[in-house]
């Protein structure tokens, strides 16, 4: 087996991670979101402290920054802004969510019992340019986040890949810390693709501690498109491959 | 039917002059094998970043020294990537010419345009061109090496008149082929008048009605080259034993590790939305199929593992498809010693290919009958 794996300091990570109420979950249907989504390649060799051991890297790696306007949801309309790191649990692409932005209490509260997202205060925002697309985060009036789409083309829905991610969330019923999958449905009404860029990322903000440097620019992509939330279908052992340590919670 | 050999060349971390060195000799070592016990041809992937995965990044060079230590085996490109920012079409008409002279005529021509971001964006190449490019370069390269003197003005590169040398040995040209990894590409083979280089499978069914299209599209082609080169070839993994559970369970090594390295490469598609790349590629498909569903035994259906009855039975199943060659991958990180390689090669070549004639057989004992 190829021995490069995650090597996310665990026990440290594990001091503020959200506690889910069990694995039981029911799915959620978010109509009509707004997803701004920028991958970046970003530099190997310190991104490996950003996956846990469960996962490995992809060749390269690279970075996720997302900014998700929802105008309906069971607790209203909220907004999320999310960073991740993409790799591999076994040979599925998943990726490592850091931090989940999000600007209403009530999604926060309901995000992470549900389904451990790693949530965190702070106002997010999304808005439509002639010329571009603007995310942005921030937390306590200090900016966390700020991506942009250039150079806009329309594409088809089909032609658009976002892949599922894992956060680490402990259990209510059991005390343990497990590593959550979400791996949403996306039924795309309207897509484009864009020039990435990355105008400002704390990396503290998203407890990446230096570890997270961009480099190469890849792609933006901007949709409109109908989001489910899905019942969690397996969690995985964080300290284990995925190949070892998954569970499957349901089909 | 015909076999032959494919190499991606994966090297185990951690890498030292010696991990690379030894690898690559073991290859040499299995392709000398081969030629001796039959095989038809050996293949050669281009592949670029690809750590661990695959460490061959000139395969020409690789080919040439397989060539230089063999006599019967054809030695293939399987492929050349034809996109501009990763090789010249004139490089690529003058590597291969060489190539064949020094073969003695042994040359067959693979094309494609690479599935990865790990490679398109290391070359900086733009996922969206690329099948623009290859359908250029495709359509180039026949000229090059048949006119004496070559211009050209297109879409992505052009040149003036200039007298391309060498030409290639086999005339009028190396046989040229497509790696088929998205559904559909095999229709471009076909109205190319190209041979079909398979690299998924997807299904004995799904198989049968691709080898059909391509059979029926092809007779009505506009072909590159100056010859139609109808012939459709699949990839496999091949790990051959004695004993049945020891193949398989040797063989279930051998699959689970290419896939596991196979998923760590950035797919263009994942990386960068594009309807230039409908699929991911080659590589989640081998992985389905190594994976897929078996009979009892825990063999996957189609895989050329276990003892040689059962791998007859399974090449037979190709056969009916009206494939005309598969290709094996025979090891992966060096997964199975090299001892073991070599004597499933052995054991092949005793056991299962006395199973199957190709044409060129049918037509020598029809013709010694006369």
């Amino acid at each position: 087996m190829p021995p490069r794996f995650g090597t996310l300091d665990l026990a440290k990570w594990a001091e503020s991670v959200p506690t889910i109420n069990g694995f039981g979950t029911e799915k959620w249907i978010l109509k009509g979101a707004q997803v701004l989504e920028i991958h970046m390649e970003i530099t190997d060799e310190l991104a490996d402290a950003l996956i846990p051991r469960t996962m490995h890297p992809s060749i390269p790696q690279y970075g996720i920054f997302n900014v998700t306007h929802y105008p309906d949801s069971p607790v209203g309309a909220f907004s999320i802004a999310e960073v991740r790191i993409a790799g591999r649990a076994g040979v599925r692409p998943r990726a490592h969510v850091l931090r989940s932005i999000v600007d209403s209490e009530a999604a926060r509260k309901e995000l992470a019992a549900r389904w451990g997202f790693p949530v965190h205060p702070g106002k997010v925002t999304l808005e439509q340019r002639h010329d571009r697309v603007v995310g942005r985060a921030s937390i306590d009036g200090k900016s966390v986040l700020h991506i942009e789409s250039l150079d806009r083309d329309a594409i088809g829905g089909n032609d658009v890949q976002w892949i599922a991610s894992m956060h680490l969330a402990r259990n209510k019923q059991d005390g343990k810390l497990g590593l959550v999958q979400v791996d949403p449905d996306f039924v795309f009404s309207k897509a484009e693709r864009g020039r990435p860029v990355v105008v400002h990322l704390d990396n503290d903000a998203f407890r990446a501690n230096g570890y997270l440097k961009v480099n190469n620019p890849i792609s933006a992509s901007f949709a409109t498109c109908d989001v489910t939330l899905p019942k969690i279908r397996y969690v995985c052992n964080p300290e284990l491959p995925a190949m070892q340590g998954t569970t499957k919670i349901a089909a | 039917m015909k076999f032959g050999i494919f190499y991606e060349i994966s090297v185990p971390r951690p890498w030292n002059r010696e991990t690379e060195r030894t690898v690559y000799d073991n290859c040499i070592e299995q392709v000398k094998l081969a030629d001796e016990l039959g095989f038809h041809s050996v293949f050669a992937v281009e592949h670029h970043f690809l750590e661990e995965y695959s460490h061959c990044s000139a395969p020409e060079l690789f080919l040439t020294a397989c060539a230089m230590v063999t006599k019967n085996i054809r030695v293939g490109h399987g492929i050349v990537i034809c996109v501009p920012e990763f090789n010249h079409p004139i490089k690529i008409a003058e590597r291969t010419a060489v190539l064949d002279i020094l073969s003695h005529g042994r040359l067959d021509v693979g094309t494609g345009r690479s599935a990865t971001w790990t490679e398109l964006g290391g070359f900086r190449a733009n996922p969206d061109e690329t099948k623009k490019t290859w359908d250029e370069f495709v359509h180039c390269l026949p000229k090059m090496w048949t006119q004496e003197r070559y211009s050209y003005q297109g879409r992505s590169w052009s040149m003036p008149a200039r007298c391309i040398v060498p030409k290639p040995y086999q005339k009028p040209h190396p046989p040229l082929w497509v790696a088929v990894t998205s559904p559909g590409t095999e229709i471009d083979a076909a109205e190319r008048g190209m041979g079909s280089l398979g690299l998924t499978f997807g299904g004995f069914k799904e198989q049968e009605d691709k080898v059909k299209n391509y059979r029926r599209i092809i007779r009505n082609c506009e072909p590159v080259g100056s010859f139609v080169n109808e012939k459709v070839a699949s990839v496999n993994f091949l790990y051959c034993h004695e004993d049945d559970a020891e193949g398989i369970k040797v063989g279930h090594r051998l699959t689970g590790t290419f896939n596991y390295l196979a998923a760590q490469l950035l797919a263009a598609r994942e990386a960068y939305p594009t309807k230039s790349y409908p699929t991911l590629g080659l590589l989640p498909s081998l992985r389905q199929e190594a994976s897929g569903p078996g009979d009892e035994s825990g063999a996957p259906e189609g895989i050329a593992m276990g003892n040689p009855a059962r791998i007859v039975r399974e090449m037979k199943k190709w056969e009916s498809t009206g494939v005309d060659q598969v290709n094996f991958l025979l090891n992966a990180l060096e997964t199975i010693p090299q001892e073991q390689v070599l004597n499933s090669l052995r054991l092949f070549a005793k056991e299962v290919m006395p199973h199957f004639k190709t044409a060129d057989d049918h037509a020598a004992a029809a013709a010694g009958g006369r």
